[in-house]
């Protein structure tokens, strides 16, 4: 522990003398334009290996694209992005040592986030320190809102808490004779499979709808029979559950197997999986799921994005790489706003434009509260006529929301 | 206070579950008792076994049943094999504990191939009766956990016939009774012990076809059953295949039913707490099985 106090110390020493330093190069009025042919530096530390290495590999495309796109129109303020990814190894220690050298040493002009809430939190605090903008691609969780980070904005629509937002929306807008009465939740021990349903739970519980079978189970469960016969026996409206994929799978065949028949059923990640269909042999219809990204969402950077990123790597991109993408572009917005991208000063102001703007991203606007936490919601697509829809909200959705859905 | 009819459904589920535990665990209790060999492995081999029922069934649309045709032999032989030219090397005085390292070598040595063969993506078998079931006063039987239940119950009476009426299953008993004894008489314990290290891992291969019917599996899967099987073997008396029978029946129910009042993660607790009772009070297990009696 002294160690680390002390490497803080140091840490802080070194981040004032340079913020120091470099408000004596900007008194200069070097800043701009001494510099405009050089590339804006961009520092990324990722786990390209170990635990994380898969998703952080999809990061890297993601920021990959985002960089050849944007300098294939010219870059940014006329001068050429330029990525400068290290590996953390999927290691906290490694990410801050990460941290410090791109800023500290290799003098980045702008740094954007690793991949993971563990990873996401001892990087912050790094940015924070030297007073940088931190713009990061995951970290959805709770924890990173609560450390009173000023500088981290998350780039994504939604915390897994608000993934279902728009579902209870629609759900309470419902006329009262026909709004589900009880509910069933099952959930696996996880934060964001159990964020994701208890986030619709506390709004429908608050809105009077009855909840008739709260079930949380391990990851490690192997049989979902008695979760089932348990909903099953409660007869609830609506089922909800808060899954991976695996145990959404299981569960979902349990459920239909047990002749059970809700008007609702939605279950985080597993219905947007390429295999759910075959899975569950086809009896998909009508089952929701919220969804960060889709390469169908409307907006029109995305199309761009899906066309440029299939012809760049040969296959579409998936959410990783669109929430990589999703970084890039804030950022981007901030830095062509502001007019500037170096360390210091400027960072201040790309920090106050993030917090005070809405930006246009390939997953819909965004904006954040004080936090850095996204204030939108997630896409909710639907099973319907054999293919995943998007359903809600209005302004994107390709088809109706089924309600009460047809029986599996 | 749950209601008759949910209480009704968990006690047929907790039956279906209870004899698919029988089935897994049953091979396990009989490397126990011949050869005093803890078989970690066990598992890995139920989930390839399910792998290939599912790659039959995928790739060459054959039912997943039909797929034990060919892999109850091969895992017979590969049980010869696996005993004769690995187990048997161990040496006597250690050979529990080494046992234990070196199945769980063999676990994660299959674990990575099923990963590199089939990629960590988890499959399920589409069955067109894979949700059907039918209905028993109020209950609901899926049909897929009855063909499961059904596996298990052939497998296991042919194994006690085997056991029991065979000049062979009499050789294997005499073999996990007393091995130096069944020597005398006459017996080549190390041919009797290789073959039934094979009859163990053919029920892997039942097992694991009935385990696909109604999952969905991954290469690491095997990790999340070991640890309930193995409690089934200690609390049913390590050797005994009817201890073992007893016992997964009575634990696949309590888990069933504990989960109304406790919910998933504590109805799981049952193994172990039922481990730990065994160990604490009665080492040789509940149902038959003196064996343990002696370590």
């Amino acid at each position: 522990m002294t160690n680390r106090y002390r490497r803080i110390r140091w840490l802080t020493a070194l981040g004032a003398t340079m913020t120091l330093a470099l408000t004596a190069c900007g008194g200069d009025g070097g800043g701009d334009s001494a510099g405009s042919d050089d590339p804006i530096v961009v520092g990324i530390s990722l786990p390209l290996t170990g635990d994380f290495s898969e998703p952080g590999k999809g990061v890297q495309r993601g920021y990959e694209a985002w960089a050849k796109i944007t300098n294939d129109k010219g870059g940014l303020l006329g001068r050429k992005v330029e990525l400068k990814i290290l590996d953390d190894q999927s290691n906290a220690d490694r990410v801050v040592a990460d941290y410090e050298q791109l800023i500290g040493s290799d003098q980045v002009d702008l740094v954007v986030g690793p991949f993971s809430t563990r990873l996401v939190v001892p990087a912050a605090r790094v940015a924070e320190e030297y007073g940088m903008l931190f713009v990061e691609p995951a970290g959805a969780a709770k924890e990173v809102f609560e450390q009173g980070f000023k500088n981290l904005f998350y780039a994504a629509p939604a915390v897994a808490n608000d993934h279902y937002n728009h579902l209870a929306e629609y759900l309470l807008a419902l006329p009262a004779d026909q709004r589900p009465k009880t509910a069933a939740y099952a959930a696996m021990d996880d934060p964001f499979a159990q964020g994701t349903a208890y986030g619709l739970k506390e709004k429908l519980e608050a809105a009077g709808i009855r909840t008739v079978v709260d079930e949380v189970y391990p990851p490690n469960t192997t049989d979902f029979g008695s979760i089932a016969a348990k909903i099953a026996a409660s007869r609830a409206d609506i089922v909800v559950g808060g899954s991976q994929y695996q145990d959404g799978v299981n569960l979902i065949v349990a459920l239909q197997q047990l002749k059970y028949q809700p008007k609702l059923a939605a279950f985080s990640t597993a219905p947007t999986n390429p295999e759910f269909a075959a899975a569950i042999g086809n009896k998909t219809e009508g089952i929701l799921s919220p969804t960060g990204y889709t390469q169908k969402a409307p907006y029109p950077s995305n199309k761009e994005f899906v066309e440029k990123y299939t012809a760049q790597f040969g296959t579409p991109p998936e959410e990783d790489e669109a929430n990589a993408y999703t970084t890039g572009q804030v950022v981007a917005a901030a830095v062509t706003a502001v007019g500037c991208a170096e360390q210091g000063e400027c960072q201040k102001k790309l920090v106050e434009w993030v917090r005070g703007n809405t930006v246009e991203t390939v997953v819909g606007p965004l904006s954040w509260d004080e936090t850095g936490k996204p204030k939108g919601a997630h896409m909710i697509q639907q099973w319907v006529g054999g293919e995943i829809q998007i359903v809600l909200p209005a302004d994107a959705k390709e088809t109706d929301l089924v309600y009460p859905k047809p029986a599996w | 206070m749950p209601s008759g009819a949910l209480l009704f459904q968990s006690v047929i589920l907790g039956l279906l579950l209870g004899g698919l535990y029988a089935l897994l665990a049953a091979g396990l209790t009989l490397y126990f008792g011949i050869m005093r060999v803890v078989m970690i492995a066990h598992s890995a081999f139920l989930i390839l076994a399910a792998y290939l029922a599912w790659w039959s069934h995928t790739r060459l649309g054959v039912d997943p049943l039909l797929s034990m045709v060919v892999t109850v032999p091969l895992f017979f032989g590969a049980g010869v094999l696996l005993q004769r030219l690995l187990l048997a090397r161990l040496r006597a005085a250690t050979l529990t504990m080494m046992s234990v390292l070196l199945t769980f070598a063999i676990a994660v040595t299959i674990e990575g191939l099923l990963g590199y063969a089939f990629t960590g993506t988890q499959r399920r078998i589409q069955l067109g009766y894979g949700s059907a079931s039918f209905g028993l006063f109020g209950a609901r039987i899926a049909v897929v956990k009855l063909i499961a239940f059904g596996l298990a119950a052939v497998a296991l009476l042919t194994l006690y016939l085997l056991m029991k009426k065979t000049t062979f299953g009499w050789a294997l008993r005499a073999t996990i009774q007393h091995r130096d004894a069944a020597r005398l008489v006459g017996i080549e314990t190390e041919k009797v012990a290789g073959y039934g290290f094979g009859i163990g891992l053919a029920t892997a291969a039942v097992g694991g076809t009935a385990l696909a019917l109604d999952t969905t599996i991954y290469p690491s899967l095997h990790w999340h059953w070991i640890g309930p099987l193995m409690a089934i073997i200690v609390v049913g008396g390590l050797g005994s295949v009817p201890g073992a029978a007893m016992a997964a029946m009575v634990l696949g129910m309590a888990q069933s039913l504990l989960q109304i009042p406790l919910g998933t993660t504590w109805a799981q607790t049952i193994f172990y707490l039922a481990l730990f009772a065994t160990l604490a009070f009665r080492p040789q297990g509940f149902f038959g099985g003196r064996l343990a009696q002696r370590f």
